[in-house]
């Protein structure tokens, strides 16, 4: 079913230029704020809506200095069939997202679809989504444009972003790995968002390759907050189902309810080391697995190098006892201050894990300046190189990076 | 082992196996006891670590994002069906469904705040006012807690008596995410008071008593419209003076609360809701309720003492509460007031000694003012709707015949 013929035909034209993303029945949310109920005859709603015009007016009129956004601009960009529908990019149980584009300025733009369950309204992923989305405006943070709801669906209309650092790793042949320059130009991009997220209370807690988008002039964004929560100070305790598993930290294997801003700090490792290899550098299967995997390499942690390890929910006494490997040996290509860098993000304490703030002044980013004009210029002969292989291959399992799953 | 050591404790030990399971029982008690303690030493030195990198900046985006998610109670006023007075019932309403519910403290201030910004941008007829209340329940839950913890929608739909459709609900829950433009991240109170407390040792009396005060401030229509960074501070501040604690000291962020707001907090404390009183009397909250109950008797039967006619003229009264508060807010160490020897101490535990029999005559004795018919016929007689001068401590038999 073309979504765009169903919306448009929902609509009356001659509303468009008011709320046309409200369900039928509401003239104009301003002045005819509540549930359309059928019973009600339409004199009996243009009663109403004349008593309360004078009122409603003056609400909007009285606040220019209020940054709550008038509902009254953007209007046209908010039609849904404003947007000209193009490939399927992914799908999955929560959401679809569509390659878009907008028919007034041609802009490209990602769609992603949430189906609206009947029963209960909103899904509380959608609300915290939308919610931390619009207070998180950054160059490192991909972009809501808008909410567009229909019918049955919520439309949530994203910056248009190439791919997903997965499929960029993919692309790149030589098996995943990237060069020196992109990962540092990567991990401190990696890095900002990450900061600015702390910074304004924010934990992403689904941080991985395909929820981090690339766009052809080298950026990377965070995407997908389907996850993310806002946290008090103190730091309040969480649900410990969450992070994919293989960027998942220990504490937070080990069962921890009070993780911190250092989960996030631990999938970057992770992310990392993946840049360099092009392969997870721990791929597990299961919660336990996954611990052993984390362990053979960084060495099973004791009471004696982890005060308090012993009472976690999680904690076995029999673990598998490793010792700690030099990470060099996972990681050949890195160099001595790369390997300080990630060795310090890739703590199993989280209270020794390296911070946003901190690891952004790490004297492993000193030469990015320098980098980054060889990255231009990289860029240059990279972008003549991609250009046939540009078409993105089935999106697998998470789906591009919005956030399906 | 230590735990070999400790007694049995029991009264009705009646056999040899049962003692061991018992014991046993005991042993697996204490050790995941031990384990939860360990677990919460970990998770508060890793919270101040957080807080230790980012207190600053988060402070910052918190008191930037409460200045854009404020209500504005110019625009509620000009509401045509609603009325103000309606306000302290649909709160009553949503304080005893957030209880039910069993929903985190911050869900409650949250769900006032969208209730409130909608009723700021969008005209709300009076039969549907319930519905908006609960959709902002519903959006505030759906924020803040645990997947498992939000209300359906059926359970919102038997609370209401079945006054609204299904349809009714997911159609009005969308219509406030978009009149609040999707801004759900309010700072609530009780996330400021949380900021306020950190770093001191765990009183829980304070914080219970913070958080009455600042849920009783929630129903006055005067409050709409302030900060609640202020109303934290403000708060904890009268909750402080009224256990007889310390005050924060002068280079605390905590410290800096508006005189103002003070005053005309201390003015609202008389009576509070019937359903917060009752739901602060409970003992895991420390039974704040009753304590401050007592606090305002000792005041009003006080006040009645130095005043030479036995009522006195509401301006005396303000003055001296004014003075009193003033007084005790502005040294580093608090000192006592001048009229009230006995304020400081004695606060900590009820019952107290009452002063006088005709306004205190048990521990338990100001409860019966708070029970109230859930629906009064006169709409009016709401205990936060009840309009005091300037005076503030007015003893509660003298206003009671009003009613």
């Amino acid at each position: 079913m073309d979504p765009n013929n169903s919306l448009r035909g929902s609509i009356n034209p001659q509303q468009s230029q008011q709320n046309p993303y409200l369900p039928l029945g509401h003239q104009d949310p301003a002045h005819q704020p509540l549930p359309h109920q059928p019973a009600q005859g339409s004199s009996l709603k243009r009663q109403i809506t004349d008593q309360l015009v004078a009122p409603s007016d003056i609400l909007e009129y009285n606040r220019p200095n209020k940054r709550v956004k008038d509902t009254s601009q953007g209007m046209d960009k908010r039609h849904p069939s404003s947007f000209q529908q193009l490939e399927k990019l992914g799908e999955g149980t929560y959401a679809t997202v569509f390659k878009g584009r907008n028919r007034q300025t041609g802009e490209l733009v990602a769609l992603k679809e949430i189906h609206l369950d009947s029963e209960e309204g909103t899904p509380s992923t959608a609300i915290r989504e939308i919610s931390l989305m619009k207070e998180l405006k950054h160059d490192n943070i991909v972009s809501l444009h808008d909410v567009i709801h229909t019918e049955n669906k919520l439309m949530l209309v994203f910056e248009y972003m190439d791919k997903d650092l997965k499929k960029y790793m993919d692309s790149r042949g030589s098996g995943g790995q990237l060069d020196y320059i992109t990962i540092k130009s990567f991990m401190h991009q990696l890095l900002k968002g990450i900061a600015f997220c702390h910074e304004n209370r924010v934990l992403h807690r689904d941080l991985k390759p395909q929820n981090l988008l690339i766009n052809n002039r080298g950026q990377l964004k965070l995407a997908d907050f389907g996850l993310a929560r806002a946290f008090g100070i103190p730091v309040n305790t969480f649900s410990n189902e969450v992070v994919t598993l293989w960027y998942r930290a220990p504490d937070v294997l080990l069962g921890s309810r009070t993780y911190n801003t250092s989960i996030d700090i631990w999938s970057a490792g992770c992310i990392m080391a993946e840049m360099y290899t092009g392969r997870p550098l721990f791929p597990g299967t299961t919660n336990e697995d996954q611990l052993q995997k984390i362990f053979r390499i960084m060495g099973t942690p004791s009471e004696c190098s982890w005060p308090g390890i012993s009472q976690f929910p999680e904690y076995k006494s029999n673990f598998h006892v490793y010792n700690t490997q030099d990470l060099r040996i996972f990681l050949p290509q890195i160099d001595q201050v790369g390997l300080d860098l990630i060795s310090r993000m890739l703590q199993l304490r989280p209270e020794m894990r390296i911070d946003a703030q901190r690891a952004l002044q790490h004297s492993w980013f000193r030469d990015l300046g320098t980098v980054r004009t060889q990255q231009a210029q990289a860029q240059q002969a990279q972008q003549q190189q991609q250009f046939g292989g540009m078409g993105m291959g089935p999106p697998q399992g998470g789906g591009f990076g919005y956030g399906v799953t | 082992m230590a735990y070999y050591q400790q007694p049995c404790d029991s009264y009705f030990v009646e056999s040899h196996d049962d003692r061991e399971t018992r014991f046993r029982q005991e042993m697996s008690e204490r050790e995941s006891y031990a384990k939860r303690q360990t677990q919460l030493a970990i998770a508060e030195e890793l919270s101040q670590l957080a807080s230790y990198e980012y207190r600053d900046q988060i402070l910052e985006h918190m008191e930037m994002m409460e200045s854009i998610t404020l209500p504005d109670v110019a625009a509620i006023d000009i509401q045509t069906e609603i009325q103000w007075f309606m306000r302290p019932y649909l709160l009553d309403f949503l304080s005893e469904a957030h209880s039910a519910f069993g929903l985190l403290p911050e869900t409650l201030f949250l769900t006032i705040n969208v209730l409130d910004r909608y009723c700021s941008r969008r005209v709300v007829y009076k039969k549907h006012y319930q519905l908006v209340g609960c959709c902002a329940l519903l959006i505030a839950s759906k924020y803040g807690d645990r997947k498992d913890r939000v209300p359906t929608i059926k359970e919102l739909k038997a609370m209401c008596c079945g006054l609204y459709e299904d349809e009714m609900f997911t159609q009005m829950e969308w219509h406030v995410l978009v009149t609040v433009d999707w801004l759900i991240g309010h700072p609530t109170i009780d996330s400021f008071l949380q900021l306020a407390l950190e770093n001191i040792p765990y009183d829980p009396e304070v914080e219970h008593m913070a958080c009455y005060i600042a849920e009783t401030a929630m129903f006055h229509k005067e409050f709409v419209s302030k900060r609640p960074s202020d109303i934290a501070r403000t708060s904890l501040a009268v909750a402080r003076y009224i256990l007889g604690r310390p005050q924060a000291s002068n280079d605390e962020w905590a410290s800096k609360y508006d005189h103002q707001t003070l005053l005309s907090l201390s003015q609202q404390l008389h009576q509070p809701s019937g359903v917060l009183s009752r739901k602060y009397s409970s003992a895991h909250l420390s039974k704040v309720s009753i304590i401050l109950e007592g606090f305002m008797a000792r005041q009003a039967s006080i006040s009645r003492c130095y005043a030479t006619p036995p009522t006195p003229p509401a301006e005396t009264c303000a003055e001296d509460c004014k003075e009193q508060l003033l007084q005790n807010k502005l040294p580093v160490t608090p000192t006592k007031p001048r009229y009230l020897p006995s304020m400081n101490n004695g606060c900590l535990t009820p019952p107290i000694t009452p002063t006088n029999q005709d306004y205190y005559s048990g521990p338990n004795a100001g409860m019966g003012n708070f029970h109230r018919p859930p629906t009064p016929t006169n709409l009016t007689s709401h205990p936060s709707n009840q309009q005091y001068g300037p005076c503030s401590l007015p003893p509660i038999s003298q206003t009671a015949p009003m009613f």
